[in-house]
């Protein structure tokens, strides 16, 4: 008797799936029409799909920083956009499927979140051509590509200028979240900066992952226990490029007296869930990924889908130092000078260290 | 290690004591000296001063606790004869109710929360394995991942609306939990400090071990050690953990002495997950000030790895917990440089395991020993740092070798995993 009814639940299980699986089919090819015939109508019903890496929306950094972009964008040209966001296990296939989701029910564009997704976007938007793909922080080629790269060496280079300037003990941390090239880029240039500055300064580098484990992005006990680790080593300034790991860093160092936190990508002192630690966040190395998202998709609302590569840096503002809290006040001149020569070309940043 | 070797006809009552004589406590404080005797060699010759740091001693308690916890939930799950790979799940509530009740009321209605959250995983498990007979790692296995979907989804409710938003939750985020209060013994904290400062050798190690573990402990890892004791007592030195262990045993046997060995079980599992939502209460509230989306980061599995490595003994799970705090805590404060110190206390290890093999006459395995101990130090005199990859898989490396080496004296409970159905044995 049992098994009658375990088997009845799964047939009426399966057949609901179908069902919700064949609305989507519909409704997918009804409004693919419309965006594949003709770019005209895309004014009004706005539709644009974001897959968001590891962290998500609520990462309080990079995934917030894309999120504030897209409701810019929502705010000022209407629709409903998708959000998706990829999981730790997630492989090459799903977020292949992620793309392929959102491009068959018609959003466009659809916005990547991430250098993990660039073998998908290169992989999906060949499939297809007439929706626009963007992607943060990986250079893809495609005729319906943009590549939203981001000269975070530069930023992370005036971070360590600052913290040359702001450290007494002349010993500095810096905590990677994932050992790979695109933090790799921030650790080259912070050190740089250093050295620039104050070539005693010895930096301390610390990655909490490697490789294809991404939990560096989003363990802020991992962070915790790296920070805690700096500090008793006499270290009195930390920059966490480490997602929401990044969070266990600065909760850490406002612990200890006179230690200093650079926060990442977003202006971190501005976070409601800092609040209480942000009298050590001495400034944050921010990525405009918002101005880059929203760039994008008032390209694809006015007709004019941007595509290649689109470079945001320190002189289109693309990314740069926060001063929110006054702490860098007193060594503005020194940093405007490193940021002028950066723009000029007087010093060249490394991206490997 | 303790040396269990009970024969296979023995009762359950000797078979769970008689280890323990062997290892009495003047062996186990010998054995502890040169463990210590072993980490300062090594901390003198490398110059990683790091290996026994008080800092490094407390991070590491700090992140084997989680693990402990998660081992000893199983440990009373398993005791009482139900696996339990839903700890994971477990954990995952205990983070998520943990931090709900947590941000609103402080820390200690907090773990309570956890602690009901976790109980509540364990009531499905036992519902499903021990009324319905439901295989024990499908059910186990099915707990984790409603557990992991049911907090996406509540988090979305609870974390990203109203006042909660506005003070820093998201779905990915409880806001921030007040902290919960630490204790340092006062007068031997700070001079355990100015000991361990000098760098004499075993006297300054000894402080930076004992200053680690009196300094700034919270009085959640207080409370886990508390459990750990009691947990010994109320099932090795009770009448009531005589019968649970019975029913891991021989549920029938137990049966037949008048034991109601449904209840005797699901007093195990829901203690298991009890312990468990402590162990992610934990976790949301110590090392992290609020709850994040996938914070057990498979504690739950390593903290049953640490229970085998442990023979499925309160003592044994401490130590295997307490290694892979160590490493853990090693890998993140201080990189390759400590990692590679550690290189030379494998070396000393193995060269141990050797010269005892040869004592115990099997020459193979000595052989192998040397051999790879020879290996070990080629490997540690050419080199002075261990890539980052490297590092980062010191504690897996670290369970596997354990496991390896002392994989023949495990010794499970005898009808662990094993289905129970009243009145089989008539």
């Amino acid at each position: 008797m049992r098994r009658v009814t375990t088997i009845a639940a799964a047939g009426i299980a399966t057949a609901a799936l179908a069902l919700t699986a064949t609305a989507c089919g519909a409704s997918s090819t009804q409004s693919s029409g419309p965006t594949g015939s003709g770019k005209a109508t895309a004014k009004s019903t706005m539709k644009v799909g974001m897959a968001y890496d590891v962290g998500g929306r609520g990462d309080h950094s990079f995934n917030d920083s894309a999120a504030r972009g897209l409701d810019k964008a929502t705010k000022a040209f209407g629709g409903t956009p998708k959000e998706l966001t990829a999981k730790n296990t997630d492989g090459e296939s799903d977020r292949e499927g992620y793309l392929t989701d959102l491009a068959q029910a018609g959003y466009n564009p659809v916005v990547s979140v991430g250098y993990a997704y660039a073998q998908a976007v290169k992989v999906v938007s060949a499939k297809f051509p007439r929706t626009t793909f963007g992607i943060v922080d990986s250079e893809v080629p495609g005729k319906n590509v943009d590549s939203m790269t981001f000269a975070t060496p530069e930023s992370s280079y005036l971070a360590g200028v600052a913290a040359a300037l702001k450290s007494k003990t002349g010993h500095i941390g810096f905590i990677g979240g994932v050992n790979i090239a695109l933090i790799q880029g921030f650790q080259a240039g912070f050190q740089q900066g250093v050295h620039d500055t104050k070539p005693a300064d010895k930096v301390t580098v610390q990655y909490l992952s490697t490789g294809t484990d991404l939990s560096g992005f989003s363990s802020p006990d991992k962070g915790a226990s790296a920070a805690a680790g700096m500090l008793s080593h006499g270290i009195d300034v930390i920059y966490a490029a480490a997602g929401s790991s990044g969070t266990g860093s600065i909760q850490t160092v406002a612990g200890t007296k006179n230690a200093w936190s650079i926060g990442v990508d977003s202006d971190q002192y501005q976070d409601p869930a800092l609040a209480k630690d942000k009298s050590h966040i001495l400034t944050s190395a921010v990525k405009n990924v918002d101005v880059a998202v929203y760039d994008l998709i008032q390209s694809v609302h006015n007709g004019k889908p941007l595509t290649g590569t689109v470079a945001y840096n320190l002189q289109n503002g693309g990314v740069g130092l926060a001063s929110s809290g006054g702490y860098l006040t007193g060594i503005m001149p020194q940093l405007n000078a490193a940021k002028q020569k950066i723009i000029s070309g007087a010093i060249k940043v490394k991206s490997t260290p | 290690m303790s040396v269990t070797t009970a024969p296979a006809t023995a009762p359950k009552s000797s078979a769970a004591g008689g280890g323990r004589r062997k290892l009495s406590f003047p062996m186990i404080l010998v054995v502890l000296a040169c463990a210590l005797i072993a980490v300062s060699a090594v901390r003198a010759i490398t110059g990683a001063d790091d290996v026994t740091s008080s800092g490094q001693v407390g991070g590491a308690l700090e992140m084997a606790v989680p693990i402990g916890l998660a081992g000893l939930a199983g440990l009373w799950s398993e005791r009482a004869g139900v696996v339990n790979i839903g700890l994971e799940g477990m954990m995952i509530l205990g983070t998520f109710f943990g931090a709900w009740a947590g941000w609103q009321h402080g820390p200690w209605i907090g773990l309570l929360a956890g602690v009901v959250g976790g109980m509540l995983g364990g009531l499905v498990h036992a519902i499903a394995t021990v009324t319905f007979g439901v295989d024990h790692i499908v059910s186990g296995v099915a707990i984790t991942l409603l557990a992991q979907g049911a907090t996406e989804y509540l988090a979305k409710m609870w974390f990203n609306t109203g006042h909660a938003a506005r003070i820093g939750g998201s779905p990915k985020q409880s806001p921030n939990i007040a902290s919960v209060g630490s204790i340092t013994v006062p007068g031997l904290s700070p001079w355990l400090a100015t000991v361990e400062k000098h760098h004499w050798f075993l006297v300054s190690d000894l402080a930076g071990v004992l200053g680690g573990l009196v300094t700034n402990l919270s009085l959640f890892t207080v409370l886990a050690a508390v459990l750990f004791a009691a947990t010994y007592f109320v099932l090795w030195r009770t009448p009531f953990g005589l019968r649970l262990r019975s029913c891991g045993e021989a549920p029938v046997a137990a049966e037949s002495l008048g034991v109601n060995v449904y209840r005797y079980k699901y007093i195990g599992v829901i203690m298991s997950g009890g312990l468990a939502g402590f162990g992610g209460a934990f976790l949301a509230m110590v090392p992290a000030h609020a709850y994040q989306e996938g914070q057990t980061g498979g504690r739950g599995y390593i903290g049953l790895a640490a229970m085998i490595f442990g023979n499925w003994r309160p003592g044994g799970l401490a130590m295997g917990a307490g290694l892979f705090g160590y490493t853990d805590s090693l890998q993140l404060r201080n990189g390759g440089p400590a990692a590679h110190a550690l290189l030379l206390l494998l070396f000393i290890l193995l060269v141990a395991l050797a010269v005892r093999k040869f004592y115990r006459k099997s020459y193979k395995q000595g052989v192998a020993g040397v051999i790879s101990a020879a290996l070990l130090l080629v490997w540690f005199l050419m080199t002075s740092t261990i890539p980052d990859e490297f590092v980062s898989i010191t504690p897996y490396v670290a369970t596997l070798l354990v496991l390896s080496l002392s994989a023949q004296r495990l010794r499970m409970p005898k009808a662990d995993g094993k289905p129970y159905r009243k009145g089989q044995g008539k």
